[in-house]
């Protein structure tokens, strides 16, 4: 049975029709919303590289069940942190670090990180670590990401 | 006819200010193609010898590099553009970068063995100095200045001592095409007169992956896109007795279930139909368990045949170094060493699992997907369409990061299988279990060593045999021009394709297991191949193929974890023993650059045990030759004796890779090379039962995790501008697992032979048990 429903995302109105209200977030955000930040990774809630933020809070998308998002709960993915005319300090920190390899992973560092900088604006390197802990990157950038979140926080 | 005449020179449509649309480009490459063009696009691209096969100037003044080299998330891109930008004397913003596309970027053969720099940037250097050498050319025409006296900067010819005299390149080609061979006598600029190649020019595609404005691969859409999901066995050797269609009749959106062979398939509007599709359809399997005891792969491996019908071109393994007398080194030796090197399977773990998207109509087939040999693939897919070449049309686009062959070109074959069956467009993306149980993987190896030392603690005597397999090779071909076989993918092979693929041979298997010592008397390097293996066929069935590095890592592995050994049995300083058996002479600068940089001190290792339940210790490992790049690595290490774990604090990597086009791009290869590989030591290995490889989501294969990364990676890049740029993704990587074995000896004094150093092995070790 097919229904319909509306998201808030990015300060804006999404509408999706889905079979399954079980359906992930995560299909709805980059199929109907058609966003390229929130990606797919494991499906499993593993590697982190599908997180967006669900009223400020990171969610696991590929695991977050539409049926649990209600019409005024207001979704950020990457695109909605900033962009390049207006960055989020994170956003500018990675370009500044170089804090890219392949990047598959960036979105999902910079939303935790991002969360963690709304709490702690100013963490330690091993606060930093534990945020991020969940968060796999394959490319090995651990180092600079790190350098970049310290960075953010000093902005 | 002056071809350079601008008259004379035909328009191109797509050269018209070609602006925003090459950075971050996704479909609208497809402007590029079909455009009209002098350029005679063969059944392998545009020819090499021509310029405008390579650059174009837009009527903006920009240049476009057209390249068959694959970005595969390492910034090799950014540096051919710098190497483009720096013939031309452009600044690097008024560079674009377009391809790989089948339709009109030049063949450049595989993305592959970190010589996208190293190798492919050539013909590219030689094109732009070219071009430039041809702009000049024009000027001297245009303004009546002999050539001589014009100079180039900034996109503008000009005279000398006279400013005013000057012409832009959009004025003199600017949408049009050079219409010249490229001669290779224009000499290019010597390093010494470099401005952009040796900056650290930050890379052009990192804005649009932190600003989610980048196409990844897995983001491509086309119009009337279906997306469809695969069924693999649940066994490496199953095969389909029946499928119950009607167990997935209930699934919105069903558009079909698809069936070629063994590869199963199923078609759906919407992707979380395709999911719970896939999740839902019922088919019967055959029973299979043809695998070893997983504890007994080594043993397995030890015992199987040698390999003997190699493909044609390639020795089958064998000797690959011999000096000398071994048996009467060994014999006459003061003091013996053997050992034995075991290590597993290895997954590439890409985060994002392999996705492409085919379209194939009547008249044509267009694939995207993220292979690393655009016109092998090309050539494979439309030999299993049963097609010309030239029907197919590849557009590459950059997945999820590739250390080698992961699932991006199996992830094609099903792509074409479901859009063939539907007549649409279809999205295949791979789950997560798809990729880790039908990948390549990195091959288990079992490695023995036999060494002997004279009464003055120097080698007399160096015997190592290594036990290798390799994989199928990616659908890439051979010089000359033949092959993109598809029988080279497990998912052709699925599908029922017989013809077998292009077997990679052992040439890379075999990489660097000689040891980089001139000075070993009684040297034998032996090689034993086992052949190519693939889950569907070959002596053990488990897929085997390249990541970073291919064979090197294990080579370097046992080579320099022996090394080691011998000093320790000689009482030796590590890096000191090294010293004394004659690393060529770039060897020793980075053996001696790393030593300084960590303040090593010289005493023979395990010398200095720590009291307490953390037990410090430092080992090194190099790697080199004289055309190649050398690296010394050295590891610091905590060991833990109640825990048992490992971990490693600091990395020091000296580096000569010849001439650096990016030093801050250099960097992050070489960090990211070392925690990959720190991951592979200390952590990876693949699991499997009789039947499968079982290590199928992060939970059974754990990687490195930021609580685990060192505290710092320090590197020193040995300035060697006087050589051509050499290989960077994959030497420092190949530096870590013997030199953090290598550590954990030093630290606690037992040797560990085989991969991963789990806390099991080490508290094993400790015991006495190792």
């Amino acid at each position: 049975m097919a229904t319909t429903t509306t998201l808030r995302v990015n300060g804006k109105s999404v509408t999706a029709t889905v079979d399954d209200p079980s359906t992930p977030l995560l299909y709805v955000l980059r199929n109907d919303a058609g966003l390229h930040g929130p990606r797919f990774g494991c499906g499993l809630g593993q590697c982190g590289s599908c997180t967006v933020h669900v009223n400020g809070a990171p969610v696991r998308s590929c695991m977050r069940p539409l049926s649990s998002i209600g019409a005024r709960d207001e979704i950020v993915t990457l695109e909605g942190l900033g962009t390049s005319e207006k960055p989020h300090k994170l956003q500018a920190a990675f370009v500044e670090e170089q804090a890219v390899q392949c990047g598959y992973c960036i979105n999902g560092m910079i939303m935790q990180a991002a969360a963690l900088l709304k709490k702690n604006p100013k963490p330690s390197v091993p606060q930093i670590k534990a945020a991020l802990q969940n968060n796999l990157c394959r490319c090995g950038t651990h180092m600079r990401i790190v350098r970049a979140v310290r960075r953010a926080s000093e902005a | 006819m002056n071809a350079l005449l601008p008259e004379a020179l035909p328009r191109r449509d797509f050269l018209k200010g070609a602006g925003a649309l090459m950075i971050g480009f996704s479909l609208a490459g497809a402007l590029y193609p079909g455009a009209a063009s002098a350029l005679e696009i063969g059944p392998y691209g545009p020819p090499e010898n021509q310029i405008d096969s390579w650059i174009a100037i837009g009527e903006d003044g920009h240049a476009t590099l057209f390249t068959g080299c694959c970005e595969l998330g390492t910034g090799s891109s950014t540096g051919l553009m710098q190497i483009m930008a720096e013939e031309l004397d452009l600044p690097f913003d008024r560079v674009r970068l377009f391809g790989p596309d089948t339709d009109r970027t030049p063949d450049q053969f595989v993305s592959s063995g970190s010589r996208t720099i190293s190798a492919h940037s050539r013909p590219i250097r030689q094109a732009a100095a070219e071009a430039r050498a041809a702009l000049v050319d024009l000027a001297a025409q245009r303004l009546a200045v002999p050539a001589e006296q014009l100079v180039t900067a900034d996109g503008v010819v000009s005279a000398r001592g006279n400013a005013a005299k000057h012409i832009s390149y959009a004025e003199l080609v600017g949408g049009r095409e050079f219409n010249l061979t490229v001669t290779g006598k224009v000499k290019p600029k010597a390093p010494k007169d470099y401005k952009l190649v040796g900056q650290s020019q930050p890379r052009w595609d990192i804005p649009g992956k932190v600003f989610a404005t980048f196409t990844y691969m897995q983001d491509v859409k086309v119009d009337g896109m279906l997306h469809g999901r695969v069924l693999r066995p649940p066994s490496h050797g199953a095969s389909v007795m029946s499928i119950d269609e009607n167990s997935v009749a209930h699934i919105p959106g069903l558009v079909k279930v698809v069936r070629v062979g063994d590869l199963v398939g199923i078609v759906c509007r919407r992707e979380e139909q395709a999911i719970a599709a896939a999740q839902a359809l019922k088919i019967t399997w055959s029973d299979w368990a043809g695998l070893p005891d997983m504890k007994d792969l080594h043993a397995t491996l030890r015992n199987l045949p040698e390999f003997s019908a190699g493909y044609p071109k390639q020795s089958p393994g064998g000797v690959l170094a011999k000096s000398g007398d071994v048996a009467a080194g060994l014999g006459k030796a003061a003091k013996t060493v053997k050992a034995t090197y075991l290590s597993p399977y290895h997954h590439h773990g890409s985060i994002g699992p392999s996705c492409a998207v085919a379209d194939v109509r009547a008249d044509g087939v267009t694939l995207w997907c993220g292979t690393q040999t655009p016109y092998g693939m090309r050539e494979a897919a439309a030999k299993f369409l049963g097609l010309p070449n030239e029907k197919v049309h590849l557009i590459y686009t950059e997945a999820s990061g590739c250390y080698g062959q992961n699932g991006a070109d199996d992830v094609s074959i099903d792509a074409i299988v479901l859009s063939r069956a539907v007549g649409k467009p279809v999205r295949v993306q791979w789950s997560r279990a798809d990729e880790n149980g039908w990948e390549a993987y990195k091959a288990a190896r079992i490695s023995e060593c036999s060494g002997g030392l004279d009464a003055d603690g120097k080698i007399i005597a160096w015997d190592a045999r290594t036990f290798g397999l390799s994989g199928y090779s990616r659908p890439e071909y051979h010089e000359p021009k033949h092959g993109g076989e598809p029988g080279s993918l497990v998912t052709a092979q699925l599908a029922g394709w017989t013809k077998p693929g292009l077997e990679e041979g052992f040439s890379g298997a075999a990489g660097n297991f000689e040891p980089v010592y001139e000075d070993l008397p009684n040297k034998r390097v032996v090689f034993t191949y086992l052949g190519p293996a693939s889950h569907r066929q070959g002596p053990l069935r488990i897929r085997v193929g390249s990541m970073r590095g291919v064979g090197s890592p294990d080579n370097i592995f046992v080579a320099e974890c022996f090394m080691d050994e011998l000093a320790a049995a000689a009482g030796e300083d590590a890096i000191a023993f090294r010293l004394k058996h004659s690393p060529r002479p770039r060897g020793v600068a980075v053996l001696k650059a790393a030593a300084e940089k960590a303040k090593w001190e010289t005493r023979p290792s395990h010398s200095k045990p720590s009291d307490g339940d953390i037990a410090l210790g430092r080992g090194v490992a190099m790697l080199g030759s004289n055309t190649d790049t050398n690296v010394a690595g050295i590891f610091e290490v905590a060991v833990n004796r109640k825990t048992g774990m490992v971990h490693v604090q600091r990395v020091t990597i000296a580096q000569d890779c010849g001439l650096v086009v990016n030093p801050n791009a250099v960097r992050n290869q070489i960090e990211g090379g070392v925690i990959q590989s720190i991951s592979r030591a200390l952590k990876e290995e693949v699991t499997f039962d009789r039947s499968r490889v079982t290590s199928l989501d992060w939970a059974s294969y754990p990687i490195l995790t930021f609580n685990e990364i060192p505290d710092a990676i320090d590197i020193v890049l040995v300035d060697r501008s006087d050589l051509p740029p050499m290989r960077v993704g994959e030497p420092a990587s190949e530096s870590v697992w013997p030199g953090v074995a290598n550590a954990v000896y030093d630290a606690i004094g037992v040797r560990l032979r085989q991969l991963p150093l789990t806390p099991q092995r080490v508290l094993a070790g400790l015991a006495g048990g190792a």
